[in-house]
C-alpha cells in the first residue's frame, strides 16, 4: 500500500480538503483507497458524514487492544473507505509514547491493512509531535500544501529541516500552494520565490475558492458534488500531478 | 466480515417496489435511483474453477462504465475498467491490476475466462441513510430486462463498518421476499457412480469409454482456438484413459475393437504430443529462468523464440489433423461403436467386478514385479517402464471404482502417488534434457547466440540434478509403496485371493 499524508506544521492549510479530494479521485480511478482521520478535530470524518467515534479510541488502535480494521467505515463512494477520527486522538501522542517502537506504530497499524487497500491517505493534526514522527516513518510522500504567506516559507523551512532530521526511509516531500490567490501580490510573490532545493515543489496550484469552502455544506468531496468545476479540475491535476500514476 | 445477502420473491412474481420501499423508510431514509440497464456477463474458465472455488465473476456494463465484479463469500470485489474491456477469451494477466485480478489470477491459473453467460438486466438501486445522511446499506433490485428468463433478484450490500444497518435491512427485506443463495458449482464427478460388481463388463466400459469421447467432443474446440494449453492437455489425458481401458477391457470387449480402434487411439495422441510437448516447455519456462545462476533471463529469449516458432509450425500440422476428416469419421464412428457395445452388453461372459480384479491384481504385480527389479544400476529406461505400469494401476483403480470399494480405492490411489510423483519428476526430467538437446541442435543450425546455448546448458545442469535427486528418492519411494500395509489394502481390494474371475 502507497501511503500519502497531507502534513503541515501550520493549522488551515487545506490539509483535509486535500485528503479528502485527493483520496476520492484515487477511488474513482478504481484504486481501493482509505483516508485515515488523524486529526481528533474530525473534518474529514465530518465531511464524509461518518460519525467521529471509534470503539476503544486512540487507546484501543495503538495498544492493538482494537483490530484496527475492525474501526474502518466505508464511505458513500464506491472503493473509498474512512478510519474515523476520535476525540481521543488528542492524547496519541501519549498513547504511541507508551508502545515499543513508538515511532513505528501507526506504519505498523497500516501494514496490518496493507491487503485490503492499493493506497492509503493520512489526513494529519497540525504541529510537530510523535504524531508526526509516525507519519513520517509510514508516509511514502509527504503532500504539504503551502498558503502562499511568508510565515508559510518559515514554517515550510522547518518541516523540511524536521524531516531531513528523521531517521530513514523518510517519505519524498511534495508542497504545492493552496488557497492561492493571484490578485494578491504577496501571493504572487511568494509563490515566485520558494527556494526550490529544498524539495519538490508541485506546479499545480489550488486557488483559494468558495467551492472548497462548500464541501463542508455539501458534505462530499468536490468531484463528486461538482465534478466539472474548476475546482475539481485542480485537484485532479494535482493528483495527475503527484499521484502514483505520475 | 461484511455480506451480501440476496433475496427473491416467491414463485414467478415480480418485485412489488413500492412495499420493499414503505418497509424500509420505517427504519432508514431511501432513495432510489433511476433504472438502469445492465448488461452482465459472467465469465469462468471452461473447468469452471471460479465457480467450483465459490466465486462468481462478472463484467457488468451499463452506459459509460463497466467494471468486473467478483463476489465470494460474502464481500464483493469491484474493478472498474479504465480502458476497453478485454477480449474474451483472455487470461487474467489482461484484466486491469488490483485485488480483482489478484485473486482470478491464483484461482484461474493457466486457464482462459471465458463467457459464460449474458444477462440483460434492469437494476435500480436504493440506497439508505441514517440520520446523519451517510448511507449505510445499498440495495439492488436487479430484474430481467424484456421478459429474461433468470428470476428477479434485490441484493442487500452492508457498507464496511454497518454490519448492524445492513442486517436491520435484511430483517425487513425478507418480511416480503424468500432469501435466496448462490450456490457455488458442483465439482464435475471425477468417476461414474457405484454399479453393480455383476453387472456386465462391457456396459461399464461403454460408459467410461462414452465419458472420455465426451471430454474429447468438449475440449476440440477449444484446443483448435487454442483459449488455453489445458484444452489440448485434456483431450490427451481422455484420449490417454481411452487407451488404456481398451487395453485393460481387452478380455471382455469384442476382438475387432482392440484391431480396429487401438490403431486410431494412437494415432489421436501421437499427433496432439509435439505441440503438448512444447506447451509443457513454454509453461515452465518461468521457472526455468528462475533456475539460471551465471546467466541472465534475457540470455533464454532466443530459446523462448525458437518454442515459439516450432509451436507455431507443430500447431499447424496439428490443426489440419483436428480439422481432418479421419477424426470428425473417428468421433462419429467411435460413438456409434460405444453405443452398440453397451446396447449388446447383457448375456457378456465378463462381469464388471471380475475384469476389475483381474485387471488391478495384473497391474499391482506388474509394478511390484517391476520396481523390485530395479536397483542402482538399472539403466532410465526400467524406471521408465515403470512409470507406465504405474499409469496403468491407476487408471485401472480410477476407472473400475464404480464397482470397487470406494474408501479403498482412494487410499491405494493415495500410496500410489508418492513413487508415481518420483517417477514422474524422474522421467520429466529425462525427456526435458533430451529434447533440450535437440532444440539446442535446431538453434545452432538457426544461428543462435552462444549466450543462449550457454544458458541452455544451465537449464540441462538443472534438469540432471533434479533427475539425480528423483533416482536417489526411488527405493524409499517404492519401498513405502510396497509395505504390508499397502499391501494389504490391495489384497482386500481385489479379494483375499487376489486372483481374477473369470
Amino acid at each position: 500500500v502507497k501511503v500519502y499524508a497531507t502534513y503541515n506544521i501550520k493549522g488551515g492549510v487545506g490539509k483535509t480538503s486535500t485528503a479528502v479530494n485527493l483520496a476520492y479521485l484515487a477511488a474513482a480511478s478504481g484504486r481501493r483507497a482509505l483516508l485515515w482521520d488523524l486529526d481528533p478535530q474530525g473534518a474529514a470524518t465530518y465531511l464524509f458524514r461518518v460519525k467521529p467515534r471509534v470503539k476503544g479510541g486512540g487507546h484501543g488502535l495503538v495498544s492493538g487492544k482494537i483490530q484496527v480494521d475492525d474501526a474502518v467505515k466505508a464511505t458513500d463512494f464506491d472503493n473509498l473507505d474512512l478510519l474515523p477520527a476520535d476525540f481521543s486522538y488528542r492524547n496519541m501522542d501519549l498513547e504511541l509514547d507508551d508502545t515499543k517502537k513508538r515511532t513505528r506504530r501507526l506504519d505498523q497499524l497500516l501494514s496490518v491493512m496493507a491487503g485490503d487497500y492499493d493506497l492509503a491517505f493520512l489526513d494529519c493534526p497540525p504541529g510537530i509531535s510523535l504524531v508526526s514522527e509516525n507519519v513520517l516513518r509510514a508516509a511514502d510522500v509527504l503532500l504539504v500544501p503551502l498558503v502562499p504567506a511568508t510565515l508559510s516559507l518559515r514554517t515550510y523551512a522547518q518541516l523540511t529541516r524536521f524531516v531531513a532530521d528523521a531517521p530513514r526511509p523518510r517519505p519524498e516531500v511534495v508542497a504545492f500552494f493552496s488557497m492561492a490567490d493571484r490578485r494578491k501580490r504577496l501571493h504572487r510573490e511568494v509563490i515566485d520565490a520558494i527556494p526550490r532545493d529544498r524539495g519538490r515543489i508541485a506546479d499545480t496550484v489550488i486557488p483559494s475558492m468558495a467551492l472548497i469552502e462548500q464541501m463542508v455544506e455539501r458534505r462530499a468531496p468536490i468531484p463528486a458534488f461538482a465534478p466539472t468545476s474548476r475546482a475539481a479540475q485542480c485537484y485532479e491535476q494535482l493528483w495527475a500531478e503527484v499521484g502514483d500514476g505520475a | 466480515m461484511s455480506e451480501v445477502r440476496s433475496a427473491r420473491p416467491a414463485g414467478t412474481a415480480a418485485v412489488d417496489f413500492e412495499a420493499l420501499r414503505d418497509v424500509l423508510a420505517s427504519s432508514f431514509e431511501v432513495s432510489v435511483g433511476r433504472p438502469r440497464a445492465v448488461r452482465r456477463t459472467a465469465l469462468d474458465t471452461f473447468d469452471r474453477r471460479l465457480g467450483r472455488a465459490g466465486h462468481r465473476l462478472q463484467l457488468v456494463a451499463e452506459t459509460g462504465e463497466a467494471r468486473l465484479e467478483l463476489a465470494r463469500g460474502g464481500e464483493t470485489l469491484v474493478s472498474v475498467l479504465a480502458g476497453p474491456a478485454p477480449r474474451w477469451p483472455a487470461m487474467a494477466g489482461a484484466l486491469p491490476d488490483g485485488a480483482v485480478k489478484d485473486h482470478i489470477a491464483r484461482l484461474a491459473g493457466i486457464r482462459a475466462l471465458l463467457v459464460v453467460d449474458v444477462h440483460r438486466r434492469q437494476v435500480r438501486r436504493a440506497e439508505l441513510r441514517n440520520a446523519d445522511g451517510k448511507i449505510v446499506v445499498r440495495l439492488d433490485v436487479d430484474e430481467p430486462a424484456g421478459g429474461g428468463a433468470a428470476p428477479p433478484v434485490v441484493t442487500v450490500r452492508p457498507l464496511r463498518g454497518y454490519q448492524k444497518e445492513a442486517d436491520r435491512a435484511w430483517r425487513l427485506v425478507t418480511t416480503l421476499l424468500e432469501p435466496a443463495t448462490f450456490q457455488p458449482v458442483a465439482p464435475r464427478a471425477a468417476s461414474l457412480p457405484v454399479a453393480d460388481p455383476e453387472s456386465p463388463a462391457c456396459a461399464l466400459l461403454a460408459a467410461e469409454l462414452t465419458g472420455f469421447l465426451q471430454e474429447v467432443r468438449d475440449n476440440l474446440p477449444g484446443t483448435i482456438a487454442d483459449i488455453d494449453t489445458e484444452f489440448l492437455h485434456d483431450v490427451r489425458v481422455a484420449v490417454r484413459r481411452t487407451r488404456s481401458l481398451l487395453k485393460l477391457g481387452r478380455p471382455a470387449l469384442p476382438p475387432h475393437v482392440r484391431e480396429a480402434w487401438e490403431p486410431q487411439f494412437k494415432w489421436l495422441g501421437d499427433v496432439t504430443t509435439p505441440v503438448r510437448d512444447l506447451d509443457v516447455y513454454q509453461l515452465g519456462l518461468p521457472e526455468m529462468t528462475g533456475w539460471l545462476a551465471a546467466a541472465s533471463a534475457a540470455d533464454l529469449e532466443p530459446f523462448e523464440a525458437h518454442l515459439a516458432r516450432r509451436r507455431a509450425a507443430d500447431r499447424r500440422i496439428l490443426l489440419r489433423a483436428l480439422r481432418g476428416a479421419r477424426l470428425r469419421r473417428l468421433i462419429d464412428d467411435w460413438a456409434a461403436e460405444l453405443s452398440t457395445l453397451a446396447r449388446s452388453a447383457d448375456g457378456a461372459a465378463w462381469s464388471a467386478g471380475a475384469l476389475a480384479r483381474a485387471n488391478v491384481t495384473q497391474a499391482h504385480r506388474r509394478v511390484v514385479r517391476g520396481g523390485t527389479s530395479i536397483s542402482d544400476c538399472s539403466p532410465p529406461e526400467d524406471l521408465h517402464v515403470l512409470r507406465k505400469r504405474c499409469k496403468e494401476l491407476r487408471y485401472a483403480l480410477e476407472m473400475f471404482a464404480p464397482v470397487l470399494d470406494d474408501a479403498e480405492v482412494g487410499k491405494a490411489i493415495k500410496d500410489l502417488k508418492g513413487l508415481q510423483d518420483v517417477l514422474g519428476r524422474f522421467q520429466d526430467s529425462e525427456v526435458q534434457r533430451t529434447t533440450l538437446r535437440g532444440f539446442a541442435r535446431e538453434m545452432v543450425a538457426d544461428g543462435a547466440p552462444a549466450e543462449a546455448l550457454l544458458a541452455m546448458g544451465e537449464l540441462m545442469g538443472r534438469l540432471h540434478a533434479e533427475q539425480q535427486h528423483a533416482r536417489a528418492e526411488f527405493a524409499t519411494a517404492f519401498a513405502s509403496y510396497d509395505r504390508p500395509a499397502s499391501r494389504r489394502r490391495m489384497a482386500r481390494l481385489v479379494g483375499s485371493d487376489g486372483k481374477a474371475a473369470g
